[in-house]
């Protein structure tokens, strides 16, 4: 991984993100209309490396690791290429159509709030900074 | 011959005669099909002295090899000749049914020229080909038509139908397929209409087809039919239709808004995105013939000022046409204008263009009540827009209806006071809503570079600069950032060339995404046993845009005409590509130069014409 030391580190930076996007109205209120259980994957990177968010019937739940329940929506990709989605410098179309995101299920109420990845990207670099992160801060 | 059937319906209806020829096998390998053959039939054959409106002018339907093959996708044809909107090559794609009829009864295509004495349709019951009287369809709007000839030629006909704005020669009439698929742009309805031509209806009574390798290609048709079917796209366009992405496209400053003067309006966004009119109007999903993406809508307004009864949906290009384009986030309007538009015969986007055009002038002074018989031209003012100018546009009727019957080019140049200065549009054929300085810089290059004008299906750029491509066999594995001129030029060589075959082989730009470069080549051979490599198909795309380039330089065009006008290019004003101003001319010459192309006949040299085996043409010229 370029980005991360362990498998422990973007999972923390994740979960945190989506703990601090739930406090926005407009991200808590697009996740609500999502309204799937979704497990972002990563275990290429290693077993553990993955967290999911379980948005149905108005819930905000987030957690490390695979969920109990068959997740509505899969997304695989790398920790790293997560760190560029949620910093706003990966292209999703660009990195699905060549693979760097593997998606089983529906993942248009997903897709729907691409547009918002630059108001993500503004908390996920807060959140990097309070844990002490500043240097995974993509410029 | 494999794949394609080989034989052509030449069809004079002055002389109500029919004949039906076989074209040589190398115009197949060399123009592929589609709005390539169609390209070459009009070289060879073309009045290109011939106003696009007399009986002279010859009007072109093809299809592409793979045409009633039961593959998502494949099921569009061509319409082509001379656009009565812009006075050159025009040619104009159409999904639907009607592809697959024409060629189980036997045909690669048709081509006319004449005029009936009166209003006629053109019938072919299997490989019979006959002309019949059509005087009671005329004057009817297309819905009602549509429903007359099933009546009268069975359920399984498929047709294709003029509106009253075809036979009022409204120079953006178009033509329907089935009452809902548009062969939309370049004003071929009003050469129907010219030629007296109200409908052409296909009844098939086999369904043979002849292929190369007809195991090899079931294979592939098997795989690739379930990967389109699965794919993400397909999904989300399935699901929410073709503005499925219209709210991302805000965000990016692809939408434009009142006749381009901002590509910002988040309000709207919602209003207008392809969720909204899924949550609120949409009733059924509808397909082309054998497409597993079923992007079509059939919407229901039940009530309000706009209401419709079910049928056929708009799409994102008729959304934004008569939606943020003219100021108005209100969707059932855009519905009922779609609607109306489908049922009059006209295009939406030239007719959405031409309406925005008329509301800046109108805001401007300069076009006056006294222009538009005391009626108000106002943003947003869809109620008027609806109930009183559409009509009268397709009826040609007032000054107002006279003057935008013509489309915004004709119609800014006959008032005059500078308002050409803010048409929207390449070589007179309106833009489409995609604005060129948010959605991608390279865009604003094959707008411009596009034969028939300002056109975003001519050629992929639009999913090359989203992300949605990579094609390392023929050298696209850029990673584009859309608001930049860097790799467009470059881009722009490969996406012309794959444009063109797409177009000629009549797929459908949704589908063709999922097919790689060896795919295509393996479905070509597998289909007409063209013995194609992954270079000579690519040579045989860019023969048929060049072959294009050469059929407009007759008609006067050189590479002036390959620009757009300034509204396209000056800076956005607000929303995310603010300020930035597009690197055009930059782009321009290197595709020139890439495209071995002459920069100021605008036509390829004659050594790029011999290397791609068009000698024949170098000594036609």
């Amino acid at each position: 991984m370029e980005y991360w030391k362990d498998t422990n580190e973007p999972i923390t930076a994740f979960v945190k993100l989506f703990e601090e996007a739930a406090n926005d109205n407009e991200l808590r209120s697009g996740l609500a209309k999502v309204n799937q259980l979704i497990w972002f994957d990563y275990t290429e990177d290693g077993p553990d490396c993955s967290f999911h968010v379980d948005c149905r019937d108005g819930k905000l739940d987030v957690k490390a690791g695979k969920p109990a329940d068959e997740p509505d929506l899969v997304m695989s990709l790398s920790a790293d290429d997560a760190h560029r989605s949620w910093s706003n410098k990966l292209n999703p179309v660009m990195a699905i159509t060549r693979k760097k995101i593997r998606v089983k299920g529906s993942a248009t109420g997903l897709l729907k709030l691409a547009p918002k990845l630059k108001k993500v990207a503004v908390i996920y670099n807060k959140v990097l900074a309070d844990l002490g992160w500043q240097d995974k801060i993509m410029k | 011959m494999y794949g394609n059937t080989g034989k052509i319906v030449f069809v004079d209806l002055s002389r109500s005669s029919v004949a039906v020829e076989s074209l040589p096998e190398e115009y197949y390998r060399k123009y592929i099909g589609g709005s390539g053959l169609a390209a070459r039939v009009f070289w060879e054959r073309g009045d290109f002295s011939a106003d696009p409106l007399a009986p002279e002018a010859m009007l072109l339907f093809m299809c592409g090899p793979f045409a009633g093959l039961k593959m998502s996708g494949a099921s569009r044809s061509c319409v082509a000749g001379r656009s009565p909107l812009t006075g050159h090559w025009g040619d104009s794609s159409c999904g639907g049914h009607f592809a697959p009829e024409l060629r189980y009864c036997g045909y690669d295509g048709i081509a006319i020229t004449g005029r009936a004495e009166r209003p006629s349709l053109l019938l072919l019951e299997g490989e019979k080909v006959v002309v019949v009287d059509a005087v009671e369809y005329w004057r009817q709007g297309i819905e009602d038509v549509n429903k007359a000839l099933k009546q009268r030629f069975g359920r399984g006909c498929r047709s294709l139908i003029i509106g009253p704005a075809g036979e009022n020669l409204v120079r953006f009439a178009n033509i329907l397929n089935e009452g809902h698929h548009a062969y939309g742009r370049a004003g071929f309805g009003a050469v129907m209409g010219s030629k007296n031509l109200k409908a052409i209806v296909a009844r098939a009574r086999s369904r043979e087809m002849l292929l190369a390798d007809p195991e090899g290609f079931a294979d592939l048709r098997k795989e690739l039919n379930a990967r389109i079917k699965d794919a993400l796209a397909s999904q989300v366009i399935r699901e929410n239709g073709t503005a499925a992405n219209l709210e991302g496209g805000v965000y990016t400053g692809d939408v434009p808004i009142r006749n381009f003067t901002s590509n910002f309006w988040e309000e709207m966004a919602e209003a207008l995105t392809g969720s909204a009119l899924t949550e609120k109007y949409l009733t059924n999903r509808a397909a082309c013939a054998y497409c597993q993406i079923a992007c079509k809508r059939v919407v229901e307004v039940a009530q309000g000022p706009f209401a419709i009864r079910k049928g056929p949906g708009p799409e994102y290009e008729t959304i934004v046409s008569f939606g943020s384009l003219l100021g108005s986030m209100d969707l059932a309007a855009a519905c009922k204008a779609g609607r109306i538009c489908n049922d009059l015969g006209m295009d939406t986007i030239s007719c959405g263009s031409t309406l925005a055009w008329a509301m800046e002038a109108f805001e401007k002074g300069d076009l006056t009540l006294d222009d538009t018989d005391g009626i108000p031209i106002v943003w947003g003012d869809m109620g008027t827009v609806v109930d009183v100018v559409l009509p009268r546009i397709a009826a040609v009727q007032g000054k107002l209806g006279e003057l935008l019957a013509a489309g915004s080019v004709s119609s800014a140049k006959r008032v005059g006071k500078g308002s050409i200065s803010y048409t929207t549009h390449s070589k007179g054929l309106e833009a489409p809503m995609h604005d060129p300085r948010g959605g991608g810089h390279g865009m604003a290059l094959t707008y411009a570079m596009s034969p028939r004008g300002a056109c975003h299906v001519a050629d992929p750029m639009l999913y090359f600069e989203m992300g949605a491509c990579y094609y390392p066999e023929i050298g696209f594995e850029f990673e584009l950032e859309p608001k930049s001129y860097e790799h467009k030029a470059e881009s722009a060589a490969i996406s012309v060339a794959l444009g063109a075959i797409e177009n000629s082989a009549c797929f459908c730009q949704f589908a063709d995404r999922e097919i790689s470069i060896p795919e295509w080549v393996e479905l070509f051979n597998t289909v007409a046993g063209y013995g194609w490599d992954s270079d000579e198909m690519m040579r045989a795309g860019r023969r048929v845009f060049y072959l294009k380039r050469l059929i407009n330089h007759r008609y006067g065009l050189t590479a002036e005409d390959d620009t757009l006008t300034p509204r396209l290019l000056e800076p956005a004003r607000d929303g995310e590509p603010q300020g930035i101003t597009i690197e055009f001319d930059k782009m321009k010459e290197r595709f020139y130069e890439l495209m071995g192309m002459d920069p100021v006949a605008g036509i390829p040299s004659t050594e790029t014409l011999s290397a791609h085996d068009m000698a024949a043409e170098v000594a036609e010229m």
